[in-house]
């Protein structure tokens, strides 16, 4: 479960990233974040796995209190969070296979556990074909499937999924969602920012709304 | 711990072997500036053993009298013999002063053959313990002896062991100051390529950071890849000086033996030798420590 109260975020500037939200996403539940670019969404993100301090609020993540947690300790946070980006951030000297077996390989996973862990991922996202090609060989779509398979593989509580169709066609995009849909059905928590009406549309999920930093 | 030992080694080795251009462009800067500390220091021993050998030559030679009385003689004998600063004590007798000097000049001059005289004095002969002191314990001596009957002259070089003694005074503070500058200047070099080693995988680490790596797991890796530059570097520059060394060896020892009498080219000293590869290790291993703590801590939690 993830609630924030009150959330104040501020960059130096006289405008807040984030000006007091407030809101709370259910264990299992699917929620749209929407905003135009600027909203606050990304810095939001960053907040929930982590990766940006706060000003003011309380940010619970599982129950626990983010703004507490000591740099040292922000790893067990991480674990239970998939982040996926717009970018895919994926290593490209590394192939598909080697992408994925990374992000367990990192938390100590057993090497036997990680040849199997990672083959069912891959055939979840419908890459098993491609597990030797390099990133920069394969598509838009292909590469946010390989993210979403390294997120998806120390099997989070939560996947926070930041524009992840954003660089991608229509098409494309649809099948994606339908892979969060599948990926939510298992379970998880899924936070899907974007700013495309079409993906919003497609689904009816819980929407939030940002907009210069509030919830509207 | 043992499964976390060697998947530490397992992940050393694997970063080593995907980035292969920039840990070989480490240990080569590695490599590098301490080739050129080690010359230092190889020049740095040579010059050491040389005015140690000249340093050994300084020495006071007391003519005596013909008529010397042989109390006279012991009396001086004791006075050397109690003297803590003289590290060896040779009398020479006017017999085995001639004798000496026969054998030497004899094949060269037939006047010297054929002279009946002996006009060479007894002689004592003595070196003093090396130190900073040294001068002012001839002199001490010197001053001593003057005052009292049976000496014919003294000598040993005042002006010469004067200069000297200031040279190895100045040789020290500039091996010194040289030797500080050189490894501060490569410590700075060192640090700066491992941190351009990290910052080439910043992607990496921040996408361990990401999933939820430990600061422990990505550091020790990366330490223990620091070490191993350290070390590798240190080791190619020794063989490079000992190289270096063999040629000058081989090329040059007949004419520095000549020149420098006798000395051997000599090869970085033991202690030396050591520090240097403990310097590897520990340059290694603190400039990356350093290098991903000050990464961790920019790119954890803004």
């Amino acid at each position: 479960m993830i609630q924030v109260f009150n959330l104040i975020k501020t960059y130096g500037g006289s405008t807040p990233a984030l000006a007091d939200i407030s809101f709370s996403v259910k264990d299992g539940e699917f929620v749209f974040l929407t905003g135009p670019s600027g909203a606050g969404k990304t810095t939001l993100f960053k907040i929930l796995f982590g990766g940006e301090k706060y000003d003011r609020g309380q940010v619970l993540v599982n129950g626990v209190n983010v703004g507490k947690i000591s740099e040292e300790n922000l790893f067990a946070l991480r674990r239970n969070i998939g982040v996926i980006f717009q970018d895919y951030k994926l290593l490209s000297k590394k192939t598909v296979f080697e992408n994925i077996s990374f992000a367990q390989e990192v938390i100590g996973v057993p090497s036997k556990t990680i040849r199997t862990r990672t083959w069912e991922v891959l055939k979840s996202v419908g890459l098993t074909s491609k597990k030797d090609a390099y990133p920069l060989q394969l598509s838009g779509g292909e590469q946010q499937r390989v993210a979403i398979a390294r997120a998806l593989v120390n099997n989070p509580k939560i996947i926070l999924a930041d524009e992840p169709t954003g660089n991608l066609d229509p098409e494309i995009s649809l099948k994606i969602l339908n892979l969060f849909e599948k990926i939510n059905h298992e379970g998880k928590t899924v936070i899907f920012a974007t700013h495309s009406l079409e993906m919003l549309r497609a689904q009816n999920h819980r929407l939030l709304t940002l907009n210069r930093g509030k919830i509207i | 711990m043992v499964s976390f030992l060697a998947n530490t080694l397992r992940t050393t080795g694997l970063n080593i072997k995907a980035n292969r251009q920039v840990f070989m462009l480490s240990v080569a800067t590695v490599a590098v500036a301490f080739s050129i500390l080690g010359l230092f220091f190889l020049v740095h021993a040579n010059l050491n053993a040389l005015l140690s050998t000249w340093s050994k030559q300084v020495q006071l030679v007391i003519y005596l009298d013909d008529g010397i009385s042989n109390t006279r003689l012991k009396a001086l004998k004791k006075l050397f013999d109690d003297n803590e600063h003289i590290d060896s004590v040779h009398f020479i007798s006017r017999d085995s002063a001639w004798k000496n000097f026969k054998s030497t000049f004899a094949e060269k001059s037939g006047f010297v053959a054929g002279l009946d005289l002996n006009p060479l004095p007894a002689s004592y002969s003595l070196r003093f313990k090396e130190g900073l002191d040294r001068l002012k314990h001839i002199r001490q001596l010197v001053d001593e002896l003057r005052e009292g009957e049976g000496i014919e002259s003294m000598e040993y070089g005042e002006k010469w062991i004067s200069k000297f003694e200031n040279f190895m005074i100045f040789l020290r503070f500039f091996i010194l100051a040289v030797g500080g500058i050189l490894g501060v200047g490569l410590v700075l070099i060192i640090s700066n390529t491992i941190k351009l080693s990290i910052f080439s995988r910043r992607e990496e680490i921040e996408l361990m950071l990401l999933v939820g790596a430990t600061h422990r797991s990505i550091k020790v890796p990366l330490i223990l890849e620091g070490v191993v530059q350290g070390i590798g570097g240190v080791g190619i520059a020794l063989g490079l000086i000992k190289l270096v060394h063999l040629y000058i060896k081989l090329q040059f020892q007949g004419s520095l033996e000549s020149i420098f009498r006798g000395a051997d080219l000599q090869f970085i000293t033991q202690s030396f030798l050591w520090p240097m590869l403990l310097a590897g290790v520990i340059i290694g291993w603190v400039g990356s420590l350093i290098s991903i703590n000050q990464f961790l801590h920019s790119e954890d939690r803004r």
